[in-house]
Parts: C-alpha cells; structure tokens; sequence
C-alpha cells in the first residue's frame, strides 16, 4: 500500500493544466501502477502479466474513491487545492488572493492533502468510521502531526480500533522515514528482545552510552514482558526527545485487562504470577519519569523517559 | 536449539559444565536452556557449573531469576553454579531494578569461575 507515499513524486506532473478529470485518471493510474509494482517486485521471475480487466476495475474503483474524497472537502478546500495542483497556480499567488501568507496558504494545502488522502482511503473501502475518534487520529497520522497524534492518542486508538488499524497502513508509509521513532509490536517472547534492541540502538544514536543504554534496555524488556504475560499483544513506541531536553521515551500500551490496584503493582513484591514483583517498580527506579495509566478492561498504558545525562553516561 | 547457530554452547570439562551464552536470549529460550543444563547435570554427573553470561545484553526480572533457578535447581542435584561474565552496566541495571544473585556464586570471569570451583573441591577433599 504505497499508493499514497507516491503522490510526492505525482505533484510536479501536474503542474500542467490538465482538465480535472485528467488529473484524477493521472493520479489513479499512477497510484495504480505503483502499487502493483510493490505487489509484483518479489516475484520477478513469475511471468504471469496482471490481469488487464481486473486493473481497469481497480483503475475506475480508484477514480470513484478520489472523485467521493475530493467532493468530502470543503468547497475552499477543493478550489485551493485543484488552483494549486491542477492550474499551477503558486502559494503566493494564492495568498495574495485570500489575503493570506504564502506560509498559511501551504499549511492548508498540507491539511487538506491530509484530509483527501484520509477521505480516499474510506470511499475507496466504501466505509464510515465507526467512531467519533477515528477521523481525528486518522487525520493526525495523514498529516504527519506528531503532537496532534499525541492529543488525539492515536497509538492507543490503533490498537482499540481494527478499521482505523487497517485503513492507517498506507498513512504510516508515508512520509520521510522517521530516524527518531520506533514502533515495536509486542506479540510473544522474541518480541521482548527486539523492543529492548530497539530501545538500544535508538538510544545509542542519541548519545546514550553505557550504563544509561542497559538500565533503558532492561527497564523496556520488564514492560514488554508484562505485555506479553498479561496483554498477549500490545506495542511499544521508543521516541527520541530534544525538548525540554534530550531524552528518550518508552510508552508501551497494551489492551490487556488493566491492572486493578495501580499502586499495589508499584510496589516491590507484587506479583500476580510466579515473578519476584520487580517488572514495573523495578523500571520505575531504571528510568527518570514513569507514569502508569490502567482502566480494568481498557488495558494499560506505561510511559516512561530517560533523559540523557552527559555525566552520567560516561 | 532447534534450529540456526547455536544461542548457548554447553561444553563439558572434566567434572565441571561450562554454557556460554552467545547472544541475548528471550524468555523461552531462556527456559530452554535451564532444561537443558538441568538434564545435562544428571548425563555428566557434574560437580560445578559455570555459567558465562557475558554476552548478555540485560539481565532482569526474568533472566536473574532463571539464573537463580538453575542454582538452586543444580544445587539439590549436587553440583554448585557459578555465574561469570556479568558486564559492568548489567551489574549496575541490575542493582538500580533491585536485582542481585543471592545466594548463587559469581566470579569476573571464566578463569577465576574454574578458580573457585578449584578452591571448594580443595576444601571439600581436605
């Protein structure tokens, strides 16, 4: 589903002032093409050519999906966007008319390609979002908006939610690959070990040495595990932090049963099966912050950060 | 080990078993190789165990209290443990998350692990 990491390479094409209808046979061609080429590289030496009636049919499927997201955007929003990649017509110009920036004008270009790709993808599955939620976190993920993804808390709805999880796969390829975050899905007891070599290696590009890496490692390794024990699947997210200083952040969220007695849990010694109760008190003293947010039925949330420290890592 | 290199090699010297561990190990491997020191005891007959752990990237809740069990496991089946190996930053992670060995013997490394084996069958033939 690399449809839509593509549409960076589409834009200079459009320049020319094609009719509409052209740009959008353009846009489903090419998304078209592009997806079937990611679907057919591993297999090189298979000859089998694609089947050209059902690629049509995919071909005017996508057409109906772009043609049913651009009519979901506003009418300023389409006219913007269609002035700006049908006609060529340059944000500044554009911001001279509305009496705008060129900067405000870009930035609403940027929110409504976010939005059209979010509207895309749901008339291409010819779905509704099931809740109030998901536009929002679907909409901060297209955009690339890590706070807003934040505000909206996103990972966790991902994980509640199966169409959103579905629908955002193409929306998370796309984009600059980002070097300061990592997603780790937590499954079973490989996946321990992979989450803390992430957290590591992450850390280590950071500046993080020594001692500081282990204690980050192992304090990941207990909450992962604790998503494996009591969660069966979760995800664990490593995030690099600038501000308000250099940092790094583990959240690890999990739709487990939620841990009745938070503090209880906090405490050394507590153990619900045959551990030595050291898993998450004992991350809390590895870390610097750690902060556990726990509803019984509605999972377990656990974020903690580490912040670098030039004197201490020595 | 089922299948790829080996994850932990288990060589048998004399009256003593020496497993290296040769990568980070997650928690069923983990088990799997308590098995098979565990079964290995009783083939061998050993006396001592040495255990390297040097290649452990973290040792904690899980993995320390694997170790211990291994100790404690061999132990009632006559022969002593000896952790070696653990690396400076895993000690200090594993003291911060409150950690520690209790009882099992540890040694810097493999040459002073087989030192101390050395000294307890000194004792015990005097």
């Amino acid at each position: 589903m690399r449809v839509l990491a593509a549409e960076d390479r589409i834009e200079p094409g459009m320049i020319e002032p094609y009719a509409i209808a052209t740009v959008r046979n353009v846009m489903a061609t090419m998304w078209r093409r592009d997806d079937r080429e990611v679907r057919n590289r591993h297999r090189v030496f298979d000859p089998t050519q694609p089947d050209d009636v059902e690629n049509v049919l995919v071909a005017s499927e996508e057409q109906l999906a772009i043609n049913e997201a651009l009519r979901r955007l506003t009418d300023r929003e389409r006219q913007v966007l269609l002035a700006h990649e049908v006609s060529g017509a340059a944000t500044q110009m554009l911001a001279d008319e509305a009496g705008s920036t060129a900067g405000a004008v870009a930035a609403q270009l940027k929110r409504t390609r976010a939005r059209l790709r979010v509207e895309y993808l749901l008339a291409l599955d010819h779905i509704e979002p099931p809740t109030d939620r998901c536009r929002p976190v679907l909409l901060a993920l297209s955009s690339a908006d890590r706070r807003r993804q934040r505000e909206v808390d996103a990972a966790r709805h991902l994980l509640e939610c199966d169409v959103c999880a579905r629908l955002s796969e193409p929306l998370l390829d796309r984009g600059p690959v980002r070097d300061d975050v990592l997603h780790v899905t937590i499954g079973a007891d490989p996946d321990i070990v992979s989450a803390r070599r992430a957290a590591r290696d992450l850390a280590a590009q950071a500046g993080f040495t020594g001692t500081d890496l282990t204690m980050l490692a192992t304090a990941v390794s207990e909450v992962a595990r604790n998503i494996v024990r009591f969660a069966d699947n979760g995800d664990v997210t490593i995030e690099l932090l600038e501000r308000p200083r250099r940092g790094i952040r583990v959240v690890a969220r999990d739709m487990g049963p939620g841990i009745a007695d938070v503090e209880a849990a906090l405490q050394d010694g507590y153990s619900t099966y045959s551990g030595l109760g050291l898993g998450l008190p004992g991350a809390r003293r590895l870390m610097d912050e750690f902060n556990l947010v726990s509803e019984a039925g509605h999972g377990t949330t656990v974020s903690m950060t580490k912040w670098f420290d030039p004197k201490g890592s020595a | 080990m089922n299948s790829g290199p080996a994850l932990v090699s288990i060589l048998r010297q004399g009256d003593t078993l020496v497993a290296s561990v040769h990568t980070a190990l997650d928690d069923s491997e983990m088990i799997r190789f308590q098995n098979d020191l565990v079964r290995q005891i009783g083939e061998v007959r050993a006396r001592g165990i040495i255990i390297d752990v040097a290649a452990l990237d973290v040792i904690d809740s899980f993995g320390s209290r694997t170790l211990r069990s291994i100790a404690d496991i061999a132990r009632l089946r006559g022969a002593t443990t000896v952790i070696v190996g653990i690396q400076p930053e895993v000690a200090f992670a594993m003291v911060r998350l409150g950690m520690d060995m209790g009882q099992v013997p540890t040694a810097l490394d493999l040459e002073e692990g087989l030192a101390y084996l050395a000294r307890l069958r000194a004792v015990g033939a005097s």
